[in-house]
C-alpha cells in the first residue's frame, strides 16, 4: 500500500489540476498557468543543481530561446501548438549544448558565474535584437491552434490545459531520467566524482548530457510561457527571474523534483498574486519567507516530509566551493 | 508503522488545503466559456506602477486622476464611479497580468494608466479583444494607438517631442552639428530619431551619435568625452528617471556644463529627478507639453490645488492622468451605456480638452495634437523649476 | 593626440571606478573566501551606507562631516555584518546561505525604501572635494580622485592588517586549521564574526564613499551586488591583490572599454568574465589560504 502512495497522490494532484479550469474564473486559472510554466523551469533548474550538484542561474537563457522560437514561428510559421513546442525544445536544445560545452568544464561557484554571464548575456541579446522586438518584446503572437487547420485557441482554460499537458510531460520526462542510469550518475557526479570514474564513466560527458537536457527541459517551459502569454519580453528573462527560479530549488528542497514545483508556486503566488493585496511589498514577505524557511524547513518542503521519496534526496550539502 | 505517514502526511495536506480554500474563495467560477457579466456598476481600472523604479511616476499619475474625481464629487460624466487600481510594476511581465486581471477578472468599463511602453505594446491584443478603451496617460511608443479604436492617448509620443526641438536648435547653432546620446532602447531610438529628422529638415549636422546600454549605466564618462571631441556645438540627449540623474550630474562634474548646450527631452529635468540634480541641471533646455511653472490661469488653479491636496508640485505625469480623467467624464456625459464599445464609441466624439498644459484635442491616431514648450531650468524661490520660454513650432 | 587625451582620461576613470569596486567587493571576498560563506546581502549593505549618505551630508557640508559620516556607515555596517554572522551561524549549505542571505537583502531593501522613498536620490560630495581639475586639457571630477586615494589607503591597511599583524595572524590560522587555534584558547567564533563584520563595514564604507557617484535608489543593492561578485570571482577569493586586480579589471572594462567598443557595451562586463573564468576557474589572483582552494 506503502509503495503506491506516491502514485495515487500524484494521480490526485494531476486530477485537481486538470479541473481548475472548471472551478476557477479566468484570472486565476491565468495565474496558474504562468505557475506551471515557471514550475518547469524550476524543476529543470532542479536537475542540475539538485541532482547534478550544478548549481545553475543560466537556465533562464534556454527559457527564453524556448519563448522566442515558439513566438517567431506563430508569428511567421504556423500557429500549431506542436511545431511551436517542437522547435522551442530544439532550438533550445542545441544552443544548451553548445553553450554547455564549455561551462559544464567548471563547477562551483564558478559554474554559477559563468551561467549567470550565460543568462545575462541572453538577456541583454534580447533587449538588442529587432527581430524580436528588443526591449519592447515579441508582440503580435497568433493564437494558437491544436489541430492542422483548426480554430485558434483563445479561452483561458483550454490554454491552460495545453500548458498542464507540456508541464506534466517535461516533469515526468524529468523523473524518468532521474531514476535512469544517467540520473545516477548525475548524483554520482555531485556526491563522488571519483568513483564515477573509477567506474568507467566520463563526468564531462555525463554533465553535458544532464545540461543539453535540462536546457531542452527549461526551453519547453518558455514554449509554454510564450502560448499563454501570447507576448515575450526581455524582462521575462531578466537576472530576477532567474535567481528566484534557483531559490525556489532551495526553497522546495533541491533534489526532490517535486519539491522545487510547490517552491515555484509559492514564490510565484506570493509575489504576483498575495503583493496585490499587500500594496507592493510583496519582496517584503518574500524575503521573510526565505529566511523563516531556511530555519523551520531544513531540507526544503519536500524536506518536511521525507516518506519513501520519489528521488533520492540530498545527502551531502551544497558546496559551491570545489573549484577542482 | 501504519502511523507515520498519515501523521507525516498532516502537514502538507493541511498547508495545501488552506491554499485551496483561499483561491477557490477568491476565484470561483469557469473559465471555458466567454461569460462577459456587465454590471450597472461604472468600473474604471487604474494601472499604474506602485513598485519598481517607475514607482514615483505611478505616485503622480494616481494623485492626478484622484485630484479630477475629488473636484468632481467622485463622478464622471455624472455617473458614480469606482477606481479599482492594479499594480503595473516595472516592465511588460508584471503590467500585462496586471493590466488582463482588471480585464477579464474586475470586469472595468475602461482602463487608465501605463508608464511603460513595452507593457502598453503588450496589452494591446487584450484591451481589443476584449473591447476595454486603454487611455494611455504615459507610455510614449510612436505606434502604439495605430489600428485599434480601443487605444487612447493623454500623454504624447516620443517622436514628436523629439523633433519639436530640431528646428530651435538649429537656429541655436546655426550652422553647427550637434552630438545625440541617448538610452539604448525602443524609446531612446524614437527621441532621438525624431529629432535627428527635424533637425536635419532644417539643415543641421549630426556630429556623431551614442546609445549608452539602457538602466546599467552609471558612468558616462566615455561617451562624455566623445561628445566633447566631436566638435559639436551642443548636445542633443534623452534620458530619464535615475540616468537622467547621473547624466545630468557627470554632465556638470565633467565639465561640458555651461561650455556645450544641452537640449534635451523635458523628462531629464521633470519632477524629483530635478529636485535631485540640483543645480546641476542650471541652464538646460528642455522640450514638454507641460510644466509646473507655465504662466496660465488654467495651470496656476491646477497647482495650488494639487499642492494643497498632496504638498507637493504636480508633474507633468500628474497632468496627464488628470486630463484622462477629463476625457473619461466627457465621453461618459454624452454615453447612457456604460460598457467598453459605448466609452470606446463616446471617446471618439470628444472635442477640446480644457487642461493645465492648455488647450487640445486628439488627432487622427488618437494622441493629443498638442504645443510643446522650450523650458529652462532656473532657481526659483521654491528650489529649481522649468521656466517656459516659448512654445515651440509645431 | 585627441585620441590618447580622450582615453586617459577613460583609463583613469576606470582606476577610479575600480576603487569603489574595490571598497565593496573586498569585504565579500574575504568572508566568502576565508569563511566559505556566501553573503548575498552584501549589496543591501553598500545601499545602507549609501542612503546613510543621504541622511547626514548635507550640500556643502565639510570634511569633518563627511569622516563622521564615514564612521556611522562603517559602525552601522559592522553590526550589520555581526548580525549576519549570528543568523548564517549553524548555516554550512552555500545554497541555503543564498537564500538565507537574499531573503534579508530583500527585508532590507523593502525597509530602506520605506524610509526614503522610491526617488532617486543624490548625495553631495564634501565642499572641498566639489569641483573638478584640469587634466591634460580634460576636465576631470576632484571627488574621483579622492576615490583613489581612499581606497588605495584602505586597501594598504587591509593588506598590512592581514598579513604583518598579530590579528591577521589568527584570521588566517583560523582558516587554516580552525581546531589548533580552538586549541590555543582563541574562540574562533569571535574571530570569524569579526571578519563578517570587517567586511560588511568596509561594504558599508565604500557605499557611502560611492554615493555621490551613483546615487542612491532602490535597485542599486542588487547592481552593486553583481558587480561586486563579477569582480571577486574574476580576482579570485579571499584574496586582497585578487580583489584589487578583479577590481582594476572591471572597471576599466567598464570604462575603457565601453569607450573602444561602444557597440558592444552592454556584453563587455560578462564576456569578459566569462571569459576569465574559462580559462583561470580560480580566478586571476586566488588565495591560498580560502577553504575553497584548501578543501578536497
Amino acid at each position: 500500500m506503502k509503495r503506491w502512495l506516491p502514485m495515487l497522490g500524484g494521480i490526485a494532484v494531476l486530477l485537481v489540476l486538470a479541473a481548475l479550469p472548471l472551478l476557477l474564473t479566468a484570472y486565476p486559472v491565468s495565474v496558474a498557468s504562468r505557475i506551471l510554466a515557471f514550475a518547469l523551469l524550476v524543476v529543470s533548474v532542479d536537475l542540475l543543481t539538485g541532482l547534478t550538484g550544478l548549481p545553475s542561474l543560466g537556465q533562464i537563457a534556454y527559457f527564453g530561446v524556448g519563448a522566442y522560437t515558439a513566438g517567431l514561428v506563430g508569428i511567421h510559421w504556423t500557429s500549431n501548438l506542436v511545431v511551436q513546442l517542437g522547435c522551442g525544445v530544439a532550438v533550445a536544445l542545441v544552443v544548451a549544448a553548445v553553450t554547455g560545452a564549455l561551462a559544464v568544464r567548471t563547477s562551483g561557484v564558478v559554474f554559477l558565474m559563468v551561467t549567470l554571464a550565460i543568462g545575462e548575456l541572453t538577456h541583454r541579446v534580447a533587449d538588442g535584437m529587432t527581430l524580436v522586438g528588443a526591449s519592447n518584446g515579441l508582440a503580435g503572437i497568433p493564437g494558437p491552434t491544436l489541430l492542422p487547420g483548426g480554430e485558434p485557441i483563445v479561452l483561458v482554460g483550454y490554454l491552460y490545459w495545453w500548458v498542464l499537458a507540456v508541464s506534466v510531460l517535461g516533469f515526468t520526462a524529468a523523473v524518468i531520467v532521474s531514476r535512469s542510469p544517467l540520473g545516477r550518475s548525475m548524483r554520482a557526479v555531485r556526491e563522488s566524482p571519483t568513483r564515477l570514474a573509477a567506474v568507467g564513466q566520463r563526468g564531462y560527458a555525463v554533465k553535458l548530457v544532464a545540461y543539453a537536457f535540462a536546457g531542452a527541459l527549461a526551453g519547453a517551459a518558455g514554449t509554454a510561457w510564450a502560448v499563454q502569454a501570447r507576448f515575450v519580453s526581455p524582462g521575462d528573462i531578466a537576472f530576477s527571474v532567474s535567481a528566484l527560479a534557483l531559490l525556489s530549488v532551495v526553497l522546495g528542497g533541491a533534489g526532490t523534483l517535486w519539491g522545487p514545483v510547490l517552491g515555484a508556486a509559492v514564490v510565484v503566488l506570493v509575489r504576483d498574486w498575495l503583493s496585490g493585496y499587500l500594496d507592493g511589498h510583496g519582496e517584503l514577505v518574500l524575503g521573510l519567507l526565505f529566511v523563516v524557511a531556511v530555519f523551520l524547513l531544513p531540507r526544503g518542503i519536500a524536506g518536511a516530509r521525507a516518506w519513501r521519496p520519489a528521488v533520492a534526496p540530498p545527502s551531502a550539502p551544497h558546496s559551491l566551493g570545489s573549484i577542482a | 508503522m501504519t502511523r507515520r505517514p498519515a501523521r507525516r502526511l498532516r502537514r502538507p495536506a493541511v498547508a495545501a488545503g488552506l491554499i485551496a480554500l483561499t483561491v477557490a474563495v477568491t476565484g470561483c467560477g469557469n473559465s471555458l466559456s466567454d461569460a462577459s457579466a456587465s454590471s450597472d456598476e461604472l468600473k474604471i481600472g487604474l494601472v499604474v506602477p506602485a513598485s519598481g523604479v517607475y514607482e514615483p511616476l505611478g505616485t503622480d499619475l494616481t494623485r492626478g486622476f484622484e485630484l479630477y474625481l475629488d473636484e468632481h464629487d467622485g463622478k464622471l460624466g455624472g455617473k458614480d464611479v469606482t477606481v479599482v487600481k492594479a499594480d503595473e510594476g516595472e516592465g511588460p511581465d508584471t503590467g500585462v497580468p496586471a493590466t488582463s486581471k482588471l480585464v477579464t477578472q474586475d470586469r472595468v468599463s475602461a482602463l487608465v494608466g501605463i508608464v511603460n511602453s513595452a507593457t502598453a505594446l503588450g496589452v494591446k491584443d487584450v484591451v481589443t479583444q476584449n473591447k476595454v478603451p486603454l487611455i494611455v496617460a504615459n507610455a510614449g511608443a510612436n505606434d502604439l494607438t495605430d489600428g485599434s479604436p480601443y487605444l487612447w492617448r493623454t500623454s504624447f509620443t516620443n517622436g514628436a517631442i523629439g523633433a519639436s526641438l530640431g528646428q530651435e536648435v538649429a537656429d541655436q547653432v546655426g550652422g553647427g552639428s550637434v552630438y545625440v546620446i541617448a538610452a539604448d532602447y525602443a524609446a531612446g531610438h524614437e527621441y532621438a530619431d525624431g529629432f535627428k529628422s527635424a533637425f536635419e529638415a532644417a539643415g543641421g549636422k549630426i556630429a556623431g551619435e551614442s546609445y549608452t546600454p539602457f538602466g546599467t549605466t552609471s558612468d558616462w564618462q566615455p561617451f562624455l568625452t566623445k561628445a566633447k571631441s566631436s566638435g559639436a556645438k551642443a548636445v542633443f540627449a534623452f534620458y530619464a528617471g535615475a540616468e537622467a540623474v547621473g547624466f545630468v550630474k557627470q554632465y556638470s562634474a565633467f565639465g561640458l556644463a555651461g561650455k556645450l548646450p544641452l537640449y534635451a527631452a523635458g523628462f531629464l529635468t521633470e519632477g524629483g529627478v530635478l529636485a535631485a540634480e540640483g543645480k546641476d541641471a542650471l541652464g538646460i533646455r528642455t522640450s514638454l507639453h507641460y510644466s509646473n511653472l507655465l504662466d496660465t490661469p488654467e495651470n496656476k488653479t491646477f497647482v495650488e490645488a494639487y499642492t494643497a491636496a498632496y504638498d507637493a508640485p504636480p508633474t507633468v505625469y500628474a497632468v496627464q492622468a488628470y486630463d484622462a480623467a477629463a476625457v473619461l467624464d466627457q465621453a461618459l456625459a454624452t454615453s447612457d451605456a456604460v460598457d467598453g464599445e459605448a466609452i470606446a464609441k463616446a471617446l471618439s466624439n470628444v472635442g477640446e480638452v480644457d487642461s493645465p498644459r492648455g488647450a487640445w484635442s486628439f488627432d487622427d491616431d488618437h494622441n493629443p495634437a498638442q504645443p510643446y514648450f522650450l523650458r529652462e531650468v532656473e532657481a526659483t524661490d521654491s528650489g529649481f523649476g522649468n521656466v517656459v520660454l516659448s512654445t515651440l513650432a509645431e | 593626440m585627441g585620441w590618447l587625451d580622450a582615453n586617459l582620461i577613460s583609463l583613469l576613470n576606470g582606476v577610479a571606478l575600480a576603487g569603489l569596486l574595490f571598497l565593496v567587493a573586498v569585504g565579500l571576498s574575504l568572508v566568502f573566501g576565508t569563511m566559505d560563506v556566501l553573503n548575498l546581502a552584501h549589496g543591501a549593505v553598500s545601499l545602507l551606507g549609501a542612503y546613510l549618505g543621504v541622511a547626514l551630508l548635507d550640500p556643502g557640508h565639510g570634511l569633518g562631516a563627511y569622516a563622521l559620516a564615514a564612521l556611522v556607515a562603517m559602525v552601522c555596517g559592522v553590526a550589520a555584518g555581526l548580525l549576519l554572522t549570528v543568523l548564517t551561524q549553524g548555516v554550512r549549505d552555500h545554497l541555503r546561505q543564498a537564500l538565507l542571505t537574499l531573503g534579508v537583502a530583500l527585508v532590507a531593501a523593502d525597509l530602506l525604501r520605506e524610509a526614503f522613498g522610491a526617488d532617486v536620490r543624490s548625495v553631495p560630495p564634501p565642499a572641498l572635494l566639489d569641483g573638478s581639475v584640469d587634466l591634460a586639457g580634460q576636465t576631470y571630477p576632484t571627488y574621483r580622485l579622492w576615490v583613489i586615494g581612499a581606497s588605495t589607503v584602505v586597501g594598504l591597511v587591509l593588506y598590512v592588517l592581514l598579513e604583518r599583524t598579530q590579528m591577521g595572524a589568527v584570521v588566517r590560522a583560523t582558516v587554516a586549521d580552525r581546531a589548533m587555534v580552538e586549541a590555543l584558547g582563541i574562540r574562533t567564533s569571535w574571530v570569524l564574526g569579526g571578519v563578517f563584520g570587517l567586511g560588511a563595514g568596509l561594504a558599508s564604507l565604500g557605499g557611502l564613499m560611492a554615493s555621490p557617484v551613483l546615487g542612491a535608489q532602490p535597485g542599486l543593492d542588487n547592481t552593486v551586488l553583481l558587480l561586486a561578485l563579477v569582480v571577486v570571482v574574476i580576482g579570485g577569493l579571499g584574496s586582497i591583490r585578487g580583489a584589487v586586480l578583479g577590481a582594476l579589471l572591471v572597471g576599466e572594462v567598464q570604462t575603457l572599454g565601453v569607450s573602444l567598443l561602444p557597440e558592444q557595451a552592454s556584453f563587455l562586463l560578462f564576456g569578459a568574465m566569462a571569459l576569465v573564468l574559462l580559462v583561470r576557474p580560480a580566478g586571476l589572483l586566488p588565495s591560498a589560504f580560502s577553504p575553497a582552494v584548501t578543501a578536497r
